[in-house]
């Protein structure tokens, strides 16, 4: 019975919807859109890439024109980490036991690993700006670096103090960051510093800086929720 | 400098076939986790390096750089994870009939 009634709602839903999104304005047909017209044309006109100074296109985007979408974006995942904490998160917390015990040649040779792997998310992050990539999926990385000394190590518990505490640096400083482009030039989160040369490690303004910020807010904050699903509450 | 690279990146190819052909051929599971890694632990590293070689003859010397870290993490993550995958074969029971010495259940650290 729920599902015969969650299956027509989904329906009626979806009727509504197409209704209410055919022969509006708003949402012209397919194919009759006039691309010069979109603000995207804007984006990729050279002019204003050379102005961001973001070799990738997609970052020069997301942090360049659009920071104001990422600062909701890191605060979307901010809050669904605040959520798993809310349910996981507990006083005292122990990890949970693995079902197996891992060997020595996995413990260690995970811990080598570890090393390798950060070295991997912060030249992922650092170049953000240049190559595919950038802080989110840089800060993925450093959170299954956590996961998997989880995993492989059965003593291993990682810092989370330190990762909470890291979290609200970075992202205090995303937002110190853009409050100082309100002083500097006219717009929150407006570029300040000087775009240099495209291609360059150290060009595009702050860019790099916000995805260095970025991808350590992400990290931690990920890196929190694996701990969050790996621990349980110690019993008094 | 390109014929090096030549010959590294056939060299590479050459392991990864007899890697392949040994996980279709050995007859139980061990023996196809080894063939797997160790051949596959060199196709991988003489292909990364003929790749470098290939990368630095044309001018772009920061890739060899590049590769010896990608080397280093898979002569490292490859042993280890195998030896996890033989590891977990053995303790799921699923041992070959002819398996002639079993140090883990000699020293007493089978699960």
């Amino acid at each position: 019975m729920k599902n015969v009634f969650g299956f027509l709602i989904s329906v009626a839903l979806g009727i509504f919807i197409i209704l209410a999104l055919a022969n509006t304005d708003a949402f012209p047909a397919f194919g009759d859109v006039d691309l010069t017209e979109r603000i995207s044309n804007a984006y990729l006109d050279i002019n204003n890439v050379e102005q961001v100074g973001s070799a990738n296109l997609v970052t020069a985007i997301v942090v360049g024109y659009r920071g104001f979408d990422t600062l909701g974006e890191v605060t979307v995942l901010f809050i669904s980490a605040l959520g798993v904490a809310f349910i996981f998160g507990g006083v005292k917390q122990k990890r949970l036991d693995l079902d197996f015990k891992p060997n020595f040649m996995l413990r260690v040779g995970s811990n080598i690993l570890f090393g390798i792997i950060l070295v991997t998310s912060f030249y992922i992050i650092l170049h953000g700006h240049l190559t595919p990539g950038g802080g989110f999926p840089g800060g993925a990385i450093i959170a299954s670096a956590v996961l998997l000394l989880y995993l492989a190590d059965d003593r291993f518990r990682s810092n989370v103090k330190g990762f909470k505490v890291l979290e609200g640096v970075a992202g205090s400083i995303f937002v110190v960051i853009g409050l100082l482009g309100l002083v500097f030039a006219t717009a929150f989160l407006e570029n300040f510093l000087p775009a240099g040369t495209v291609g360059n490690l150290i060009s595009a303004g702050i860019i790099p800086v916000i995805y260095v910020l970025i991808g350590l807010k992400v990290g931690s904050e990920i890196a929190g929720i694996v701990d969050n699903f790996l621990t349980e509450e110690e019993s008094a | 400098m390109e014929i090096a690279s030549y010959v590294f990146l056939i060299i590479g190819g050459l392991f990864f076939l007899l890697g392949g052909l040994g996980v279709l051929r050995m007859p139980d599971t061990f023996n196809r986790i080894q063939a797997g890694t160790k051949a596959t632990t060199l196709g991988a590293f003489s292909t990364m390096i003929g790749v470098g070689f290939a990368a630095a003859a044309s001018g772009n010397w920061d890739w060899i750089s590049k590769v010896i870290i990608i080397i280093i993490f898979i002569v490292i993550s490859n042993p280890v994870g195998s030896s996890a995958i033989a590891k977990a074969t053995y303790n799921s029971k699923n041992i070959p009939d002819n398996l002639v010495q079993d140090d883990l259940k000699s020293r007493g650290e089978s699960k």
